[in-house]
């Protein structure tokens, strides 16, 4: 248990079977925890969330339990075809690659072989202090994945009061590819906190598509962080969705480290009462000739809360750079909330960078217009709002997925 | 049909509509003109129920008081706006959009649901009545339609959910001649003796395509004048100053 937030190092001490060497590193990362506690918003970074008094607020204690793996039967997705791994509370149960040629795919329980020591978003020094599992994924050079990876996250009602960390790694070959889809599917009722720091890295040439979704609404605090390494000639597309969590933050942040990389992120939520939802993004351009489109939409009805953080570096010797960042809000009432910063830090002079941000309420002609053809006042909103989000939705190439996907937020709009 | 007696609207506490009477019955083409700012489109918001306005008098479609229906309610009993400028509306698909519209108008009619194929059926039928291609309808609504294109796809709507009393606010604004014939020909061609029609306009040049049995001058408010098509020509010639 976490007493008034503070852990002890007894808790290290009983995971079993590390090295000296990992001990130390979870220790160390302990320190700054225990003596800084968890971000508050005299952080730039958590500017728009106070998640120190976020979670004081909602938690009156956070508990570390190590063996929580029940899982009742559950349905796989029938829609598609599709590879799969099943993660119950973070912890790797099994996975399935039967689309796939053996060995070229390698998927295993998360090893960390990363000991270096860094004062971060205290998050993550909480994470490497905790971490228990969590997966990798290994693809092979030269292998294009014949079917997408559907990862089954599966989160169960003994998490009540619980904090999970978890670590996460997907690699990518030269020239391989693989399509990722992470679905949540939250059986808790209860509140817990899932804390996970993920990281990605794709070799040259190399193709990443994923999409994140939350199968239902829940009681869920997550915080992921993702460390993104992108080497030159390689495509990364997201697709995040992820509304339906009492709180979220999505930090990602992307180090371009090649010439010709195209960096696409994309994320559309439909916030409901009470839901809090933040993404930071920060994209590094490193070398020349590179693209990144970040378009992130929000609908918020009351009370929620959503926050787009997005920041663009580029580095003097990054000619040629095209960047993108738009944030776009529609507010259903005067009781939700959309904040917005983007940032430009720029040290080359051929680039193209544009970024900019926009928000406002229903537009109430459209709402009459959609009236005097007979439909009701809510379902006219409703139109409006699947019409506002669909526009993010519609660029998702598969359309098996994106049928999926639209089936997802239609009944979160229509509520069938 | 329709029988308005002493409408009274203001909106922001300004009196626009200031005792208007009119009566329609079924069959009949009214055209109201007047010049601007003498409350013909507020007529028209009024009938379609737009919010907003305060209002007294009395509005009676088919003989039950128009005031408790929201706009939904009576557009799905049969009263039909044509919009002077059609709202864009980014994101949502014309298709879509009209199958939506006609399957909630036929629901209050007591009919069933037209499936996605008798839907593209009928709408392909019509479409090409107005000469609307294909391509616009499955373009987002009316969302960088052309003037005429939206003027059309107006009358495709009104034709599509066929209902009993059409209320068309300056439809021949910013048209071409061209243009100008095709709408006059959609809305002959749904004249017939149970849909009754109100023509708002400002120029007598559309009463030369769509014949009206009635003409009204609208002024300050109030209805000065009620004639035959005789009225409209006089106006074209003299100009509202000297009726006014």
């Amino acid at each position: 248990m976490i007493q008034n937030f503070q852990i002890k190092n007894s808790v290290i001490d009983q995971i079993k079977e590390i090295s000296l060497e990992e001990k130390k590193f979870r220790l160390k990362n302990l320190d700054v925890f225990n003596n800084e506690g968890f971000p508050n918003n005299k952080n730039e970074e958590w500017k728009f969330t106070n998640i120190d008094k976020i979670i004081k607020t909602n938690f009156k204690k956070l508990i570390l339990k190590k063996d929580i793996n029940e899982l009742k039967k559950f349905d796989l997705i029938t829609n598609f075809e599709h590879n799969y791994i099943i993660l119950v509370n973070g912890r790797l149960k099994s996975f399935n690659l039967d689309f796939e040629e053996k060995n070229e795919v390698n998927i295993s329980t998360f090893k960390n072989n990363n000991f270096d020591f860094k004062k971060n978003n205290t998050l993550i020094n909480l994470n490497n202090a905790l971490y228990n599992e969590g997966f990798s994924i290994k693809v092979n050079d030269n292998y294009k994945m014949k079917k997408s990876i559907i990862i089954y996250n599966f989160f169960t009602k003994e998490l009540k009061e619980n904090m999970i960390n978890i670590k996460n790694k997907v690699i990518l070959g030269k020239n391989s590819e693989l399509h990722l889809i992470e679905y949540n599917i939250n059986n808790s009722k209860e509140k817990f906190f899932n804390n996970t720091y993920e990281s990605v890295f794709l070799d040259k040439h190399a193709v990443y598509k994923t999409i994140s979704i939350n199968e239902n609404r829940s009681e869920g605090f997550f915080h992921k962080f993702s460390s993104n390494t992108l080497l030159s000639n390689t495509n990364y597309t997201a697709y995040i969705f992820p509304a339906g969590l009492k709180f979220n933050k999505v930090d990602l942040e992307f180090n371009l480290e090649g010439e010709n990389i195209d960096c696409s992120l994309q994320s559309a939520s439909f916030l409901k009462k009470d839901e809090h939802q933040e993404i930071r993004t920060k994209i590094n351009h490193l070398f020349p000739n590179c693209k990144s489109y970040q378009k992130v939409k929000n609908v918020l009805s009351l009370n929620s809360k959503g926050v787009f953080q997005g920041k663009i570096f580029v580095k003097d010797k990054a000619q040629k750079t095209n960047a993108y960042q738009l944030g776009k809000a529609m507010l259903l009432n005067d009781e939700s909330e959309f904040n917005s910063k983007p940032e430009l830090e720029i040290y080359a002079d051929d680039v193209k960078c544009t970024h900019g941000s926009t928000s406002g309420s229903l537009d109430e002609n459209a709402i009459y217009y959609l009236m005097t053809r007979g439909l009701n006042r809510k379902e006219s909103t409703s139109l409006l709002i699947d019409a506002f989000l669909n526009e993010i939705i519609s660029t998702i190439k598969s359309k098996s997925i994106k049928e999926f996907i639209k089936l997802k937020f239609e009944k979160q709009i229509y509520g069938h | 049909m329709l029988q308005i007696k002493n409408l009274k609207a203001s909106i922001n506490k300004k009196n626009i509509l200031k005792g208007l009477d009119i009566s329609i019955n079924p069959g009949e083409l009214h055209a109201i003109m007047g010049p601007n700012g003498s409350g013909k489109s507020t007529l028209a918001n009024v009938l379609s129920g737009k919010s907003g306005y305060e209002i007294s008098g009395e509005i009676k479609y088919k003989g039950k008081d128009l005031s408790e229906l929201k706009v939904d309610e009576r557009a799905q009993n049969g009263i039909f706006l044509a919009f002077q400028y059609p709202t864009e509306i980014p994101g949502v698909n014309t298709n879509n959009f009209l199958r939506t519209s006609l399957n909630k108008v036929r629901k209050a009619r007591g009919e069933k649901a037209l499936d996605a194929l008798s839907f593209l059926k009928l709408m392909k039928e019509k479409a090409s009545e107005l000469g609307i291609e294909e391509k616009m309808l499955s373009r987002q609504l009316n969302v960088g339609f052309s003037g005429g294109e939206k003027k059309k796809n107006e009358i495709l709507q009104m034709k599509i959910l066929n209902p009993n009393l059409v209320v068309l606010d300056e439809t021949d604004s910013g048209l071409d001649i061209d243009a100008l014939k095709i709408i006059a020909d959609g809305v002959n061609s749904f004249r017939d003796k149970a849909n009754s029609f109100l023509v708002i306009t400002h120029y007598q040049r559309l009463l030369d395509y769509i014949k009206p049995d009635f003409v009204h001058v609208l002024s300050d408010g109030k209805i000065i004048k009620s004639g035959s098509i005789e009225l409209a020509k006089e106006l074209e010639k003299t100009g509202y100053k000297n009726i006014i």
